[in-house]
């Protein structure tokens, strides 16, 4: 199989950036699954979906808007009324769900080149990300495994707390690069990493 | 050590020394000084020039209602006009210069405006500028003619033309309580709410927490007040669940409890850390806020009240207390209420003379006794500053007694030598954040003030912002507007108690200070706009009554300071002239900011970038190739892929020509792609589109058009489908967004009931466009798993196979009216099958090409995009009539036969031929007659370029009566740029209209 091409290009640019002092606020990367799959369900067949989805992958979704659960190398979480986002570090993720998803129940549909996956961790996510969203990051507000669909003005992003400290963000492919820039521009007052 | 610095005393670190310049002097300060402060340590008492009259100012404030004392800060080649000098903190080389002087501060040819006292009064511009009703500066020219001049003498500071290089940002923040204003009232209600678990914010505009106990004296528990102060900030700072926001300044109050705020970060860094903003713009969601905003200080309006060394009483206290300045050596007091007695015992504490304190009230409270001899100087009640004396610092007043009652004047004027007057007129709470809340200040006739308006559920109030002067009082209110909200379960928060006196807070209803006869120096209401209390009266007499006439007749409560001392004296004034109660005459309301706010913090991390770039997986290859890229939206795509010397229409008609002789590739990775499934999937696109999609069978793709509801033509594309319930749609690049949200509310509002689930996909896929005669050879080198003939891969046809490894979707599809082929594959794979399809294609020496070959090849096609699909077109004036079905409704079809949509004479598309072998001009009109004026316009210009197919330079165009016209001649006439030229009309099918060319 044809490895993937990163869409960061020449943005990329491992090491410490902005403010050096102490340990880095943020540490940015990119993780690159082999899926990111949407899982669509129509009016009143959420649950059904919700089970197809624990079958292929073994994530229980917690019932409620925003809900999710990640594991080292698995995330769901919702990202509208009946539409998930799952993410697998193997590709092959949407076949493995079509079958569970009969053409009355739902959709899948692969974005797995369409949405680039973005990894920012440390001590300041929190802090950083709130330059860019207006959502709340507050763990109160936004426990961990829960998912948001936020915009930061032209950029769409599905945002997962994967961590107390850890948010996994995906956003288009086109936008990336641009958004990864802005990114790093952000966390260089705490002290960003690029790896 | 400086000449007006105290031995002690101050909040200031006197073991270190800053140094800084102000217009072009060296002085010397200490960390904690704001540039105010330090510039009257050093014995300055000239800060500016007056906005009209450019009358020598001092600073009269010690805070952010600072009128007169505006400074220009510089950074570099970086001007700051406008800053307060009393929020300037000084920092080891800041550079600041005073504005509105020439040439220089001492000496300023602008001051000659003082002998036009009465030419430059109120309403002055719209009385002297009206011009004569004819002649040559009839009208507005006459003021044309003057305004240059005129701004120039008058004015505020002067913003620079270098670009800003510092760093802005935005922050967003939520909280259950947001305490705006750090002082006792701020801080009992930040302890309350924060021991009762709730997120904290407590945001001050000073550098330093605590608001009057900075510099009051007074101690708590016996112990100093900043003592106190400390403690309070190192436990809410030791709380998770407190954020301490110092030097923001909270200014404006939205909907939905929305504060925005502006913290400046790095203005008093003299190295800002690395990657660190200088302002950053908080927008923060309160679950509730706290007003604890405190109050302004009012001066009084007399004869003489600007000159340099008049100053609100509490600033002299404050600048004595909480600096270690005195501002003066010898004052005079003069006040109409209790409060300015402590700051003459501050003065006298820190070792300034009072020599007098003077007051309106024939009686006053014991606690204002008390203070009175601690200060020292004479105690002269019922007595009035009637004018003062001096140049550019004051040398001595001019008392009078005064009736408060009959507010009059008399016996003779008793001069006092004195280099410093502390005017105290009351107190206005800071209401402005409330009032922009929504609702109207109630006037308290006790108080002489506007307080704010009852509370609503989203906010409450504390401290002196309610009136309220003393600590016990701010202490108490603090802890009950937590109190009050829901659930609170709060600690018991145990406040020290303060030992000031307790002093009378009704001030005698005295605003102004006016001689019988009207003589005497100019007495200024708005001293940043130099209004005088006759401006005031004028503005009366010629009938601009209202609180807003006044205000903008006048210009009075405008400019940097909004009016912060001056609002209330002025409406005082205009109520005395009307003979009513101030409450009747009514209050302006406030609008955001509070104070100004930084353009670059509001535009934040999009300061000098204002979008983001949109790259297609190619977008490196193209850079690398040399191509000229330019923005489609957000998009950047190539324009031409320029050979050394060329010219871009040589570039353009190189790559063209390859398409159409052999075969060439373009990046189409950009169209908009939505995937659409579901049962109902084919119902849907019969509804939306003006065809049918539902007869198309698996495997096969179909051109579309949609309308608007409105019967005109929206967006067109092709839409393949890839399964029994699953099409995958295109749309045009710029189109790609609104088409989404049409379908979605379609989908979501008129037909809920089709199960139908669009998603956007258009950066799943990389798309690459081959055409030309040997473009099924490229395919055929490098394609895997499928065949590419004729019979497998028909016009309109889609397969699926693989081409460098990658899967790929081909469909057989022409924009270029050529054999062409659109090869999409996973756009993280987007570059290693171009990079197979160029070697693939070497042999046949493939030509990469941008949009402008592009455009030229549908040109020549007559193929139509969003020049044409202009919003103004329906399908029959684009030649797409065949396109309707007749055989459903869709969307648009109710509305596409009005009248008017199908009159004969609509503008319609036609070819143009250029006739004299020049270029034509997009935009051009196109004109019957040989003159080049557009009154006999029959239409216009859509798309042009050079057809190297034709050899000539071809248009597309919109024209009244479209094919009737085909064989005619016309002209194109462009007094823009100055092009006109006869033309031929023509079918828009200018090559291959058979199609014979794509179809072999």
């Amino acid at each position: 199989m044809v490895e993937q091409v990163s869409p960061l290009g020449s943005a990329w640019t491992p090491g410490r950036h902005g403010n050096l002092a102490g340990e880095a606020g943020v540490v940015l990367s990119e993780t690159r699954p082999g899926s990111i799959v949407q899982a669509a369900a129509f009016p009143g067949s959420e649950k059904a979906v919700m089970a197809a989805i624990a079958a292929a992958t073994g994530l229980a979704l917690p019932d409620g808007a925003g809900g999710g659960v990640a594991t080292d190398t698995k995330a769901v979480f919702g990202i509208a009324p009946g539409r998930f986002l799952v993410i697998d570090q193997v590709e092959g993720l949407a076949d493995r769900l079509k079958p569970g998803i009969p053409v009355e129940t739902g959709a899948v549909t692969d974005l797995s080149h369409g949405r680039t996956a973005i990894r920012i961790a440390g001590p300041q996510a929190e802090w950083v990300l709130s330059k860019l969203f207006a959502i709340d990051f507050a763990l109160a507000a936004f426990p961990l495994g829960a998912g948001r669909a936020t915009q930061h003005h032209d950029v769409l992003a599905a945002i997962q707390r994967t961590g107390p400290d850890r948010f996994d963000l995906y956003v288009f492919r086109s936008l990336a690069r641009s958004f990864w820039t802005m990114l790093v521009h952000a966390g260089e007052e705490v002290g960003c990493e690029v790896r | 050590m400086s000449p007006r610095r105290t031995a002690s005393g101050g909040r200031i670190d006197r073991s270190r020394s800053i140094s800084f310049r102000f217009d072009g002097k060296r002085y010397a300060g200490h960390p904690g000084d704001t540039l105010a402060s330090a510039l009257l340590a050093n014995g300055v008492s000239l800060f500016a020039r007056s906005f009209k009259y450019h009358r020598p100012r001092g600073v009269i404030a010690a805070g952010v209602d600072e009128p007169n004392a505006l400074v220009t800060v510089l950074r570099g080649e970086v001007r700051e006009p406008n800053l307060p000098a009393t929020q300037v903190e000084i920092v080891d080389g800041l550079v600041a210069e005073s504005q509105n002087r020439f040439p220089s501060l001492e000496r300023d040819v602008g001051a000659l405006n003082q002998l036009g006292g009465r030419l430059f009064s109120a309403g002055f511009y719209y009385k002297t500028f009206m011009g004569p009703v004819a002649g040559p500066l009839k009208g507005t020219r006459f003021w044309m003619a003057c305004e240059a001049v005129i701004r120039r003498a008058a004015g505020l500071g002067r913003a620079g033309h270098a670009p800003d290089t510092a760093r802005y940002e935005k922050m967003n923040a939520f909280c259950d309580v947001l305490v705006v204003g750090g002082g006792p009232a701020g801080l009992a209600a930040a302890l309350a709410a924060a021991r009762s678990g709730r997120r904290v914010v407590l945001a001050d505009l000073d550098p330093a927490f605590g608001g009057a106990l900075k510099w009051s004296g007074e101690l708590l528990d016996g112990e100093p007040a900043a003592g106190w102060v400390a403690e309070t900030i190192s436990a809410l700072a030791a709380m998770d669940n407190v954020r301490l926001l110092p030097r923001t300044t909270v200014w404006g109050y939205y909907d939905g409890n929305t504060l925005a705020a502006l913290e400046r970060v790095g203005d008093h860094l003299r190295d800002p850390g690395k990657g660190a903003p200088r302002h950053r713009h908080w927008v923060i969601r309160a679950g509730h806020v706290v007003l604890a905003t405190g109050a302004f200080e009012r001066p009084m309006v007399f004869p003489g009240n600007d000159r340099p060394g008049v100053m609100l009483a509490s600033a002299a206290g404050r600048y004595a207390a909480e600096y270690g300045v005195l501002p003066a050596e010898r004052f005079v007091v003069f006040a109409n209420n209790d409060s300015a007695y402590a700051a003459a015992a501050r003065l006298r504490e820190a070792g300034a003379t009072v020599a007098a304190i003077v007051d309106v009230r024939p009686d006053v409270s014991a606690g204002a006794r008390a203070l009175a001899a601690r200060a020292g100087g004479e105690l002269l009640l019922g007595h009035a500053v009637a004018d003062t004396s001096g140049g550019r610092r004051l040398t001595g007043v001019a008392l009078r007694r005064f009736d408060a009652a009959t507010k009059t004047l008399s016996g003779e004027p008793r001069r006092i030598e004195a280099d410093g007057l502390a005017v105290s007129g009351g107190w206005s709470p800071a209401i402005h954040l409330a009032s922009q809340a929504g609702a109207k200040a109630r006037w308290d006739e006790t108080l002489q003030a506007f307080l704010p308006p009852q509370p609503d559920a989203g906010w409450s109030g504390a401290g002196a912002f309610l009136g309220h002067a003393s600590t016990t009082a701010a202490f108490a209110d603090g802890l009950a507007a937590v109190a009050a909200l829901d659930g609170s379960l709060s600690d018991a928060v145990d406040l020290p108690a303060s030992d000031a006196p307790d002093l009378d807070a009704a001030p005698a209803p005295v605003f102004e200070i006016r001689a019988a006869d009207g003589r005497g120096s100019k007495a200024f209401v708005d001293f940043q706009h130099d209004v005088t209390a006759e401006d005031v009266r004028l503005a009366h007499r010629e009938g601009f009554v209202s609180v807003e006439h006044l205000k903008r007749y006048t210009t009075l409560g405008m400019a940097t300071d909004q009016g912060k001392t001056s609002n209330v004296a002025g409406l005082a004034i205009m109520a005395d002239a009307r003979g009513m109660a101030i409450d009747d005459v009514g209050t302006t309301r406030f609008r955001p900011p509070f104070a100004p706010v930084s353009i670059g913090a509001l535009a934040a991390e999009r300061f000098g970038e204002l979008k983001p770039d949109r790259l297609t997986p190619l977008h490196d290859w193209h850079v690398e190739q040399g191509a000229t890229m330019y923005a489609a939206g957000l998009w950047h795509r190539p324009m031409i892929y320029g050979h050394p010397g060329e010219t871009v229409e040589q570039a353009c008609v190189r790559e063209a020509r390859a398409v159409r002789d052999s075969v060439g590739i373009v990046d189409v990775s950009t169209l908009g792609k939505i995937m659409v499934q579901g049962p109902d999937a084919a119902a849907f696109l019969d509804r939306v589109y003006t065809n049918l999609f539902s007869t198309l069978p698996v495997g096969k793709a179909r051109y579309g058009l949609m309308l608007r509801e409105d019967g005109f033509a929206f967006d067109d594309g092709t839409t393949w489908r890839l399964a029994e319930t699953e099409f995958l749609m295109t749309t045009t690049t710029a189109n790609a967004g609104r088409v989404m949200q049409h379908l979605e509310y379609m989908l979501d509002v008129v037909w809920p009931d089709l199960k139908v689930i669009l998603t956007s996909v258009t950066d799943e896929w990389a798309g690459a466009a081959i055409s030309g005669p040997k473009a099924r050879a490229v395919l055929s080198a490098c394609v895997a798993g499928t065949a590419v003939d004729n019979d497998a891969l028909p016009f309109m046809g889609i397969v699926h196979g693989a081409i460098g490894g990658a899967p790929v979707m081909i469909c057989r599809l022409s924009f270029s009216g050529e054999l062409a082929y659109e090869v999409y594959c996973g756009a993280g794979h987007g570059s290693q099958v171009w990079d197979a399809l160029m070697a693939a294609g070497q042999p046949f020496g493939i030509v990469p090409y941008g949009l402008e070959a592009l455009g030229t090849l549908r040109i020549e096609k007559g193929h139509v995009t969003g020049a044409e699909i202009d919003g103004r077109t329906t399908a029959r004036d684009l030649h797409l009539s065949w396109m309707l079905s007749k055989k459903k409704p869709f969307v648009g079809s109710a509305m596409m036969d009005r009248e008017g949509l199908v009159a004969e004479d609509r503008l319609q598309l036609v070819g143009l031929v250029s006739l004299d072998g020049q270029a034509l001009n997009g935009g051009a009109h196109v004109v019957e007659h040989g003159d080049r004026t557009l009154s006999g316009s029959i239409g216009h210009v859509t798309s042009v370029c050079f057809s190297p197919a034709l050899g000539k330079y071809i248009a597309l165009a919109l024209v009244r009566g479209g094919k009737t016209r085909h064989g005619s001649r016309a002209f194109i006439s462009d007094p823009l740029r100055g092009r006109f030229g006869p033309v031929a009309i023509v079918s828009h099918h200018f090559f291959d209209p058979e199609g014979s060319r794509m179809h072999g």
